[in-house]
């Protein structure tokens, strides 16, 4: 175990630290929304989307522009258009033919993600400066987090984090009764639109570090977590974000310390044990108090039954 | 048999063995959960291959399918628990059982050569390096065999089981209601899919796997009305679209399964399209002779309602 003041005092330990949990907050925040929305795995294929849109972000500045192709903010573009672009695609297949949700959103997902590999192939083949490790994208290396990587994807995520909080009131109505934003005359596609961009933006600003396929857990399980103990929406944003933060900073932190192990995988690992201990041992609904609370009312109904019987 | 024929054929054959399946995956609505399978298998790889060293032994394949098992009956035990929403359950256990194998594999656990690429996408020449010789006449990659018996028994179990299978996929309360076992049934074919994804990993990939799973039958669901027409037409479609997607790879020098992906993708939109364009004629047509048919109509009602078992 490294001690906490020599991982601070190391540049590169923390940045991953840092770029980790602004990662995890902003994606656990945002990703509260889609929870409740019931529409969790649309993350999913957003994610895999994303492939495609920074690697045509990364060809784009390399041939195009001659930047750098591993430029953030480039690659947060590319990201958003590509990840948005799936996203639409499967809610349009899906109201527009007879498949289903989830086979529409299978469809999207593997087609977007197969033209990312393909182009990936390319992109190694070729010769394009700075392609060297442009694999890390699958599933992220936070050890090649800048200042200015860390400067850029926060100010991008706290973008999407001010969105949120100036459209809470819509943002929170059209969650959770659809039909009266529509009659109270709120734009449901404009909304709509803006609660995914954010949700998109929360996604992509954590390819670099974490990689398209395994971003999913960082939007699904911190929500999954926080809904056990609270009920109220403000309740949910904070501790989802909270959770999704410090899940990413204490994984990083000891993916670090035990060397060798990638960090986006432990991380996902710690908040997979963060949703465990909520789904079974939070205080108000979880596993083992539903189960208590069970066997005592079966006990109380005993209890009454037995007294009616002695009663009479 | 030569390189190419030997490996085109062993792209329809696993094809073949993944979209027969793949019909009931998307009529119930499961085809997310086909990606969580195919996630979640890789830890059951890895630690299967520390047994076997043999990345095509049976043993390998059916252990890692209980890996892949894990993913289902957790979002049923997490469903039950009445805790979470939404489609979270499906997308809170696979993450971490990918994120397990991904951390087993960096870790060099077993020493197992699989690079990211090969676990993402696979590598459908590499799985055809191999071949079998009888009587010094080579007679194809020896994998065509593994997948061929996967095939058979795919076949083999869609057609002993065609009645419940039907039944419990269209109307699973009657199915319950009549007696049938339904949850077993759902169980045994969730894991004979989790057996094709293993077997298919080696050539497709755990992202890419469930392209071939679902798109053909997916495409199949826009243009069939009946069940068994639904199976024919897919079977032609993964035909179509393995040769299609394997040609286009060999042309480009690209990996087989992402431009499978990509062409089963067009494939798609292309018959959504033109299926879009035949309705909308057709309507068009309907409406002038609607007047006369309408009296037609009522009288066919009983009949319909007497096929309609048999309909989807």
């Amino acid at each position: 175990m490294i001690d906490p003041i020599e991982f601070f005092g190391n540049h590169t330990f923390r940045m991953v630290f840092l770029g980790a949990s602004v990662i995890g907050l902003v994606a656990g925040a945002l990703g509260s929304f889609a929870y409740l929305r019931k529409q969790s795995l649309i993350s999913d294929v957003i994610a895999h989307s994303a492939l495609p849109g920074a690697l045509l972000a990364f060809l784009a500045a390399v041939v195009v522009f001659g930047v750098n192709g591993r430029n953030m903010l480039g690659l947060i573009f590319g990201a958003v258009v590509t990840g948005t672009l799936a996203a639409l695609f499967a809610n349009s297949i899906a109201a527009r033919t007879k498949i289903a949700i989830d086979s529409a959103m299978a469809i999207s997902l593997t087609a977007f993600f197969g033209a990312g590999m393909l182009l990936l192939r390319i992109i190694s083949n070729g010769p394009f400066t700075g392609k060297g490790g442009i694999d890390d994208y699958l599933f992220g290396n936070a050890s090649v987090i800048t200042i200015a990587d860390l400067a850029t994807s926060s100010a991008v995520g706290a973008v999407a984090l001010i969105l949120m909080l100036v459209f809470w009131k819509e943002f929170a109505l059209r969650t959770f009764d659809p039909g009266l934003s529509t009659l109270l005359g709120f734009r449901s596609s404009v909304i709509d639109t803006l609660m995914f961009v954010t949700i998109v933006i929360a996604i992509v600003i954590g390819v670099k570090a974490v990689g398209v396929v395994l971003m999913i857990a960082f939007v699904v399980t911190p929500p999954a977590a926080a809904r056990q103990w609270t009920s109220t929406l403000p309740g949910m944003v904070i501790l989802s974000g909270t959770f999704g933060a410090m899940g990413s900073g204490v994984g990083a932190y000891l993916s670090v310390s035990l060397g060798n192990v990638p960090t986006g995988p432990f991380i996902v690992l710690t908040l997979f044990v963060i949703f465990l201990i909520s789904l079974l041992a939070s205080p108000r609904r979880s596993v083992i108090i539903t189960a208590l609370r069970r066997a005592r009312a079966r006990q109380a109904l005993r209890r009454e039954l037995l007294t009616e019987t002695t009663d009479k | 048999m030569s390189f190419i024929v030997g490996t085109s054929l062993l792209a329809v054959i696993t094809a073949l063995a993944c979209a027969l399946p793949g019909v009931f995956v998307v009529l119930r609505r499961n085809s997310m959960l086909v990606e969580g399978i195919a996630h979640a298998v890789l830890p059951g790889i890895v630690v299967g291959y520390a047994f076997t060293h043999d990345l095509n032994s049976p043993w390998l394949i059916v252990g890692a399918a209980l890996a892949g098992l894990l993913v289902v009956l957790a979002n049923e035990w997490l469903i039950q628990t009445g805790l979470l929403t939404g489609d979270a359950p499906q997308g809170l256990v696979f993450p971490a059982l990918f994120a397990a194998g991904v951390i087993l594999i960096t870790l060099d656990f077993n020493h197992i050569h699989l690079n990211t690429h090969v676990v993402l996408i696979g590598d459908l020449n590499l799985a055809a390096f191999h071949t079998l010789v009888a009587n010094g006449v080579s007679i194809g990659p020896s994998y065509l065999y593994v997948m061929l018996a996967i095939l058979v028994v795919n076949v083999a179990f869609i057609a002993i089981f065609y009645p419940k299978l039907k039944v419990t996929t269209f109307d699973g309360q009657f199915a319950t209601v009549v007696g049938m076992r339904t949850k077993l049934l759902n169980t045994a074919f969730m894991f004979l899919v989790s057996v094709t994804v293993v077997a298919a990993f080696h050539a497709a990939g755990a992202i890419l796997v469930i392209s071939l799973v679902v798109v053909p039958a997916a495409t199949a669901r826009l243009i069939s009305k009946r069940l068994s027409v639904m199976l024919v037409v897919t079977a032609f479609f993964a035909v179509a679209g393995a040769l299609g997607g394997f040609w286009i790879a060999y042309a480009l020098n690209a990996a087989t399964s992402a431009s499978m992906a990509l062409f089963y993708g067009l494939l798609f939109i292309a018959v959504a399209f033109i299926d879009r364009l035949a309705t909308g004629f057709r309507r068009r047509r309907h409406r002038t002779v609607s007047a006369t048919k309408a009296g037609e109509k009522a009288v066919s009602q009983d009949h319909r309602l007497a096929r309609r078992g048999s309909e989807i």
